[in-house]
């Protein structure tokens, strides 16, 4: 008997640390998000796709804007996964490095703008949450993982741009 | 035959595609746009040479419309003539709602439709579609309650707006465009916040409670001090976050780990549960988010690929081309992220 009552305070001591969990989350998190999904939502609907195909277009060229820009262009508008379809607008050859630098994007952009990728929020949120429990700012952070992140694109777009030529080369020799 | 017309929705529209085609009962479009006849329902009238009506000045029965045109912000009219069996068609991009929101399906309602994107449709496509739009029409036909109603109801809209047209022009009508214009900035923000609120439900509060429940059964059991102890070397210092930032990006590994990151999610929220108990120094917060992502999207590679209309060589050498640069790129991102997090 002694067995089983400890066996149920077990899992409902589980149950009641996941509810108490749940609801620090929706009371803390979840307003915060609403509020700027939706105003962010409205400013991309009323900004339009069409003008911002048209400015990510005449960037492309730019190395630079390339792995830098348009990854968080790609991912402030259109969001994941719909922002993989920025990589249409570059050389053929140059398509692998462009979605590498997206791809590396998909989560830096989440520390200040989380509707860039709303279903894979935590894995900035689990780590921020730390700061939270201790009382720090994540607004700090949040930039910093923003910032490393577009350094991070570049530095990924370059190294798959060359691996990318490196392959092609080769597949041409052995023709 | 007569002709046939295939509508799409536009960029940010819903529903459709359908064709539209004039049949023994069904000849006009209806425009009950306000304010005249919409340029869409004038586009599609032309292309079928039937005429098109403005449905608030002139009384039309549903089942005498081919399509309705409705400018509706998703509170009444984009539902009411889906719910009678009219295919609709909604300038404002909106997805199903308001009341109606049940009876609007993809084959009824496309909705942000562009006047440019309006299409005739030729071949047997066409001859399929005025087949099928016949029966449809016959259906509606046998169902003389239903239109009844409607007509009641339409009369009455339509004599409103007639009187609010002998209003118009000069002062008035400046207001009423001002009145438009704002409308649709509200049903923008509206629009926008429904968005939201289906992301909020779909994704993020059905992950926050797995969440809740992995935190709950780690917290609870003790099994979190074990996971410590295995963590804080690998996440703790920076030759442990260079060998788990090289573990997830093993080009056998990468695509695996991928999945709508959840794996890196869970060790994310792992590591932060450590970081909040002071495990984890504060200042590993950054280079982490780093290295427990080196994976980031390689399980997606052919399908961004393919979304970024790649011909299928480039495929082929792109996702090999990305498996091995992340070998390079997982460690020197962990680098560039413990360099910048100095003064944390």
């Amino acid at each position: 008997m002694n067995f089983l009552v400890g066996l149920a305070n077990g899992f409902t001591g589980i149950v009641s640390a996941g509810g108490e969990n749940l609801v620090g989350l929706i009371t803390g998190i979840l307003p915060n998000v609403l509020i700027l999904l939706t105003m962010i939502n409205a400013l991309i609907a009323l900004i339009g796709e069409d003008r911002v195909n048209a400015a990510a277009q005449k960037l492309t060229r730019f190395r630079i804007a390339r792995y830098t820009i348009i990854p968080v262009v790609a991912l402030f508008f259109f969001t994941n996964p719909m922002c993989y379809t920025m990589g249409r607008f570059v050389e053929e050859d140059l398509k692998p490095a462009t979605i590498d630098a997206i791809f590396t994007m998909a989560h830096p952009i989440t520390g200040l703008f989380p509707h860039g990728n709303p279903g894979e929020l935590f894995v900035w949120m689990g780590i921020a949450t730390g700061y939270t429990t201790l009382g720090i700012s994540t607004t700090p952070l949040a930039i910093r993982y923003l910032i490393v992140g577009i350094i991070c694109c570049f530095v990924r777009g370059c190294v798959t741009e060359i691996v990318t030529n490196v392959m092609l080369g080769r597949e041409k020799k052995a023709k | 035959m007569k002709p046939v017309v295939k509508v799409v929705h536009g960029p940010n529209g819903w529903g459709g595609p359908f064709t539209l085609t004039e049949t023994e009962t069904q000849t006009v479009v209806a425009s009950i746009t306000g304010g005249g006849i919409h340029p869409i329902a004038e586009r599609i009238a032309e292309l079928l040479g039937v005429p098109a009506v403005d449905g608030f000045k002139n009384k039309v029965e549903p089942e005498n419309m081919i399509v309705a045109v409705v400018d509706c912000g998703g509170t009444a009219r984009c539902g009411v003539y889906p719910k009678y069996g009219v295919k609709t068609i909604d300038v404002i991009p909106i997805g199903p709602s308001g009341p109606l929101a049940k009876f609007i399906h993809e084959d009824n309602f496309c909705s942000g439709v562009l006047v440019e994107e309006i299409q005739l449709v030729e071949g047997d496509e066409a001859l399929q579609a005025s087949v099928e739009a016949d029966v449809e029409a016959a259906v509606l036909a046998s169902e003389p309650s239903a239109s009844a109603k409607f007509a009641a109801e339409g009369s009455k809209v339509a004599k409103d707006a007639a009187e609010e047209e002998e209003k118009q022009g000069g002062f008035v009508g400046m207001i009423a465009g001002m009145g438009k214009a704002v409308g649709g900035v509200v049903n923008t923000f509206y629009q926008a916040a429904r968005d939201s609120l289906d992301i909020i439900i779909r994704n993020i509060i059905p992950f926050m409670m797995f969440i809740s429940v992995i935190v709950g059964i780690i917290n609870y059991t003790g099994i979190g001090n074990i996971l410590a102890n295995v963590i804080k070397p690998l996440a703790g210092s920076l030759p442990g976050l260079l060998i788990l930032s090289i573990i997830c990006s093993l080009p056998f590994l990468s695509p695996v780990l991928g999945p709508g990151a959840v794996i890196a999610q869970i060790i994310g929220v792992l590591l932060g549960n450590e970081i909040g108990k002071g495990t984890i120094p504060t200042q590993y917060a950054l280079p982490a988010l780093f290295a427990i992502n080196a994976q980031v999207g390689c399980d997606f590679l052919p399908v961004a690929l393919t979304l970024a209309e790649a011909e299928d060589a480039t495929t082929n050498i792109g996702v090999p081309a990305i498996l091995f640069s992340r070998l390079i790129t997982g460690p020197i991102t962990v680098v560039i992220a413990f360099l910048f997090s100095f003064g944390m």
